[in-house]
């Protein structure tokens, strides 16, 4: 199918680039079935300077799909695919 | 009460929220700059990695010919700051097991460029392993992203926990994270800050301590299991000045 609701050549600007930075992490409550980041990981987090780990982590896969903004085309920098198969024996 | 509640819950959408109108984002504990290299950006002409990316850390003063061959070699992918960034890059990039033979990605971070010269490397070491290609092929992605989430998350370095207090907690050793793809194994990289010396007991525990994290969170292997055989290695870590040296100067890896 061919309709689209935005037209390709006027992206609106991306969420990304407008939100601001989370400085308290204690700020924010999380939808329900999502895990909070492990608080034992920062407890002596300075302003800003959060760990995270894996699971909590993980959760953003499947929704942070939209390309950055400032990535380069791939293959401009020499970064494609290559047909592996079987590979070749030294 | 309520109606603050409300208010509140209103003024910060993160993108579990609001997958599409989110306003807030969870900055990383450090900023982050993905390289690559591989056969095809080599003696190509393509755009060239701006020095001005990375103005604190300049070229070694008398780089050799290699080294400044291979600087303009190494690519700049993207550099990004929080969660939502990284899964974006990942999610729009090819995976480990999809690189030409002979590829390299570099995720270092933002600053320090991706070479032992470099002066946040240049007094460190490196734990890798090395994993045959044929076992490993439906693995290496996996392994590629446990790495990269706990150079990110900045889980690794275990002393960032233990520290008693805010302004006790110290530098974290980790510089950046390495995959190579070669035509018969992949290898893994942690480069660090430091390197234990002689009779430096604290910090070689404070590197063990890294090497166990990577293999057992990160790798999912048991403590006690071993791993070198046709094409693979143990855990090792050696700092970058002893891996110059060869044949009766070779220095053992402390291995985990």
């Amino acid at each position: 199918s061919s309709t689209r609701n935005q037209p390709i050549s006027q992206p609106l600007p991306s969420a990304l680039a407008t939100a601001r930075i989370i400085e308290d992490l204690g700020s924010v409550s999380y939808p329900r079935g999502i895990k909070s980041p492990k608080v034992e990981l920062n407890v002596n987090a300075k302003h800003g300077k959060f760990r995270y780990d894996r699971d909590f982590l993980m959760q953003f896969m499947k929704i942070c799909k939209d390309k950055p903004d400032n990535l380069p085309p791939l293959d401009a920098i020499g970064l494609e695919p290559s047909e592996q198969g079987t590979g070749i024996p030294m | 009460v309520e109606v603050d509640m409300q208010a509140h819950a209103e003024s910060i959408r993160t993108v579990f929220n609001d997958p599409t109108n989110f306003n807030v984002k969870h900055p990383l504990y450090s900023p982050w700059a993905l390289w690559f290299d591989s056969p095809a950006t080599k003696g190509r002409n393509l755009p060239q990695t701006p020095m001005s990316s990375f103005p604190q850390t300049p070229l070694p003063q008398t780089p050799s010919v290699a080294a400044a061959g291979w600087m303009e070699d190494i690519k700049k992918v993207i550099g990004f700051d929080s969660v939502e960034e990284f899964w974006g890059l990942y999610n729009n990039i090819i995976k480990p097991s999809e690189l030409p033979p002979k590829a390299n990605y570099y995720l270092f971070k933002e600053g320090i460029i991706p070479a032992w010269e470099d002066e946040a490397n240049k007094n460190g070491g490196k734990w890798s392993i090395q994993l045959p290609k044929d076992k490993n092929r439906h693995k290496i992605d996996d392994l590629w992203l446990n790495t990269m989430l706990a150079a990110i998350g900045e889980t690794f370095d275990p002393a960032l926990t233990e520290a008693e207090s805010e302004d006790s907690v110290p530098r974290s050793l980790i510089t950046g994270v390495i995959v190579s793809t070669r035509p018969q194994f992949y290898r893994i990289s942690i480069w660090t800050r430091s390197a234990p010396g002689q009779d430096d007991e604290d910090m070689r525990k404070r590197i063990e301590a890294i090497g166990r994290h990577f293999k057992t969170a990160v790798l999912g292997y048991p403590e006690s299991q071993k791993l070198s055989g046709p094409l693979a290695t143990e855990v090792e870590f050696l700092s970058h000045k002893d891996s110059e040296k060869k044949g009766k100067q070779a220095k053992k890896p402390i291995v985990v």
